[in-house]
């Protein structure tokens, strides 16, 4: 797990522990590359996070770091700034969704997802070819000249998978609020990995959904 | 404090604002007292230019030598002109692939479009000096959300091209909303709509203690105005001549001006006369346009703005009814059918408290403030408008930062080698949504150079960097060696730091305050001084030499008259600088003496 490093400002050389400033003389400083996004938004390592609180660190931040507050400041300062805020910026993407922040944390603990999960879930391929299926059916039906009827095929199809997504969504905050601080639990990673792999499939035919409701809106 | 103004280089017009006081301001023309300057240059036979009213008052009578809504072609290649386009200008058709950046030839001299727009950028800078008695030299200016990554370059050498430092690139939707912020302490979701001439953009941002957060962006950088102006001149005007006449050059801009002046009477009156005359060619032609006919013809057009709208709620995770105020921006929003329709869609009377027109230009004013490091109270988080990723195999485009990314953002990507020995990687850097390399736009390609080794063993991290203006930046990192190298990238369609280079020598006014001469003079005044100092210093203080030391510094001298006669202004400081030395010792013995005499008298009135 990470521990704290020591680093030295660029403009005094004051030794502190990785501070966005100065602790001696305020200058803004680098945030070292291999901080972990929690810990760039100042928030405990672990994956169920209070949002709102989240929020307002990435807002209190920005105030803080972004370059337009540094346009007169020195090359250093503007380098800092620019630095820091691309990286509060992919954090706080990545943190701010429970889909990117669970795929964080399976890379913070050495997983990727489909790197070896080739074989898909029975249920989930059954689901894939049934989606597919009726997004022909509404392909027809806009072919037949019904626009209307097309999308309401589609909004049914749409709600459909919503509904799992949800679930899904809710698969994902209960795995996330049975991991402990500081340990890797394989069985937890095992479950997260399912999980996320199912999303991505749902929000692909989502997608696909879309792709033909906007095919029917343009007719 | 240095001061920094705000520009909205627009499609039809341009203004320039900065903060008076508390609150920012448009400058006008000192002259005749017009704010809104028209995008417009017109070339002249004896090399010259004008721009702005007088400009526009030529455009008729020499269409070919006047250049319009030159943003449209911003960042633009050959390949992106239209036929229509080439009715209106005159372009340089290059050979071979017939791509590379657009420019027009005048009157034999060929133009980009940067240049054009740096004519506008000049005069603007010469009505702020004018007003506020100080020279301009750093400038916020503001661009459609939707430029892409060639388009925002494009506008920053326009700036380096008319001599000003362009601090920084700011979305026109997002400056609107802070001229809007400002105004109203807004808190909440708002839309911002903007219909220029050339260009259409909208924005979700998210306001709140000061901080305007945009959430997404979308828009298309060819609708506005301009197009509406072409369907009058097609639908009514042209069929009032004989067809002879509607490819000619002179009778289609009149056309255009007389479908404008049309199309803004209607946003007023329920009908008005459209008046076609050119005595020069003897052509005269009117006909009545009622409000309801034009907006049956410039309906589609209205319409076409919608789908980004939708485009831009669904990324935001949004619905109409969820965005609390809607803002018009842009000439184009003056029009009741766009009012209505924009209406329409968000479920709510759109805002129109602040001048379309200007809204923009005091927004830009406001972030100007802002960067100057006076204003400390707002904050602008802006997103990039298009996807960003690099050409893989089989002509796919690789997705490395998605569209409505906050920035600045970076991303990190690896590369190595697929051959023994491959001594560089090429990168084809894309912009736009699509999948397929032939469907983006082109941004860039670089090779990064690699040491020849084994197929697989270099190893070469690659930072896309997107700064706040919006703008790519590139560097490579050797991960064995941990050296980073700058990445010359070569823009697709725009212009080179050396032929910036070469055109700001080129052009002739910047001559005068050309930056090396005014280092020569300085560097000269300066030797002069030092060497009248030390022939005063020889001629009545010889007794203080020491022997051999007068040939020493008179040799000093002598170097130092030689370099004052050539133009080599450092050559001059360094020999400068060894005079100085030379005479230092001696300077001091001087010193020393007239020191040891002022206390020798002290001490003899002491007695």
């Amino acid at each position: 797990m990470s521990t704290v490093q020591e680093v030295r400002c660029w403009r005094c050389a004051h030794q502190h522990q990785a501070m966005l400033f100065c602790p001696a003389c305020q200058a803004i400083q680098l945030v070292p590359p291999q901080a972990d996004y929690f810990s760039v938004l100042g928030l405990p390592r672990h994956p169920a996070l209070d949002e709102k609180l989240l929020a307002r660190r990435y807002y209190e931040l920005s105030r803080q770091l972004h370059p337009d507050l540094y346009q007169t400041g020195t090359p250093q300062e503007q380098e800092a700034s620019l630095n820091n805020t691309a990286l509060l910026n992919r954090a706080y993407r990545t943190l701010r969704d429970a889909v990117p922040r669970g795929q964080y944390w399976l890379e913070l603990h050495g997983e990727q997802l489909g790197k070896e999960n080739n074989r898909v879930p029975p249920k989930l391929a059954a689901l894939v070819f049934a989606v597919h299926e009726q997004l022909e059916e509404a392909s027809a039906t806009r072919a037949a000249g019904k626009a209307d009827e097309a999308q309401a095929e589609l909004g049914h199809i749409r709600e459909d998978l919503h509904a799992q997504l949800s679930q899904l969504r809710a698969e994902l905050a209960s795995n996330f609020s049975q991991w402990s601080e500081n340990e890797t639990q394989p069985g937890l990673l095992q479950a997260l990995k399912t999980t996320l792999s199912a999303l991505a499939y749902l929000h692909t035919l989502l997608r696909d959904v879309e792709k033909e409701s906007e095919a029917s809106w343009n007719v | 404090m240095e001061r920094i103004v705000g520009i909205d280089l627009g499609t039809t017009n341009s203004l320039i604002a900065f903060i008076d006081g508390d609150a920012p301001r448009v400058i006008a023309d000192p002259l005749t007292g017009e704010k809104l300057l028209p995008s417009i240059v017109s070339f002249l036979e004896d090399g010259s230019n004008v721009v702005g009213q007088e400009a526009k008052a030529r455009a008729t009578e020499h269409p070919l030598t006047t250049i319009h809504s030159v943003k449209r072609f911003m960042g633009l290649g050959m390949s992106h002109v239209s036929e229509e386009d080439r009715l209106r200008y005159r372009f340089v058709e290059t050979q071979g692939s017939g791509d590379g950046i657009v420019r027009f030839t005048l009157l034999g001299k060929f133009l980009t479009p940067p240049e054009v727009s740096a004519l506008i950028l000049r005069e603007l800078k010469a009505r702020a000096e004018a007003s506020l008695q100080e020279p301009i030299k750093k400038v916020v200016i503001t661009v459609p959300a939707y430029f892409n990554d060639s388009q925002r370059p494009a506008t920053k050498d326009a700036g380096r091209l008319a001599g000003l430092d362009v601090v920084r690139l700011v979305n026109e939707p997002t400056a609107a909303s802070l001229a809007y912020g400002l105004d109203q302490k807004e808190e909440g979701l708002i839309a911002v709509y903007d219909l220029g001439g050339g260009t259409f953009d909208i924005s979700l941002l998210r306001l709140h203690t000061g901080i305007f957060e945009v959430l997404a962006t979308n828009g298309d950088t060819r609708l506005g105005g301009d197009d509406m102006d072409l369907r009058i001149a097609e639908r009514f005007v042209f069929p009032l001549l004989p067809t002879e006449l509607r490819q000619d050059a002179q009778i289609l801009r009149a056309a255009l001006q007389a479908a404008e002046q049309a199309k803004k009477a209607l946003s007023e009156a329920e009908e008005t006369q459209v008046v076609l005359d050119v005595p020069a060619r003897n052509v005269r032609a009117t006909c009545t346009l009622s409000r309801r006919e034009l907006e049956a013809a410039v309906e589609d057009i209205v319409m076409r703005t919608l789908g980004p709208c939708r485009q831009a709620l669904k990324d935001a995770g949004l619905e109409p009814r969820d965005i609390e105020a809607v803002v018009l921006v842009g000439g184009s929003t003056r029009m009741p059918l766009v009012r209505q329709r924009i209406g329409a869609f968000f479920g709510q009377t759109p805002l129109t408290d602040l001048n379309p027109d200007e809204v923009v230009a005091l927004g830009a004013a406001v972030q100007a403030d802002t960067l100057s490091g006076r204003r400390r109270d707002m904050l602008l988080l802006d997103v990039v408008p298009l996807a960003l990723g690099i050409e893989t195999m089989g002509g796919v485009m690789s997705r490395l930062i998605e569209r409505n990314t906050t920035i600045p953002t970076s991303v990190k990507e690896m590369y190595t080698t697929a051959v023994d020995n491959q001594t560089a990687v090429d990168v084809h850097v894309l912009q736009g949504e699509r999948e397929l390399v032939q469907d983006c736009r082109s941004l860039a390609r670089f090779k990064i150079p690699i040491e020849p080794q084994p197929a697989g063993v270099p190893r070469v991290e690659m930072t896309f960097m997107i700064d706040a203006n919006g703008i790519l930046n590139v560097t490579a990192t050797d991960i064995r060696t941990g050296r980073e190298r700058s990445v010359e990238v070569k823009p697709s369609y725009g212009l080179t730091d050396e032929e910036i280079e070469r055109l700001l020598e080129e052009s002739i006014d910047f001559a005068e305050d050309d930056v090396s001469k005014r280092l020569l003079i300085e560097a000269r005044t300066e030797a002069d001084t030092v060497l009248n100092a030390t022939d005063k210093a020889l001629q009545q203080n010889a007794t203080f030499l020491l022997a051999g030391e007068d040939i020493f510094i008179r040799s000093a001298m002598q170097d130092l008259k030689r370099a004052y006669e050539g133009d080599d202004y450092n050559l001059i400081r360094d020999v400068t600088e060894k005079l100085s030395e030379a005479t230092t010792p001696f300077a001091q013995r001087i010193m020393d003496a007239s020191i040891q005499d002022a206390l020798g008298h002290k001490r003899l009135s002491e007695i």
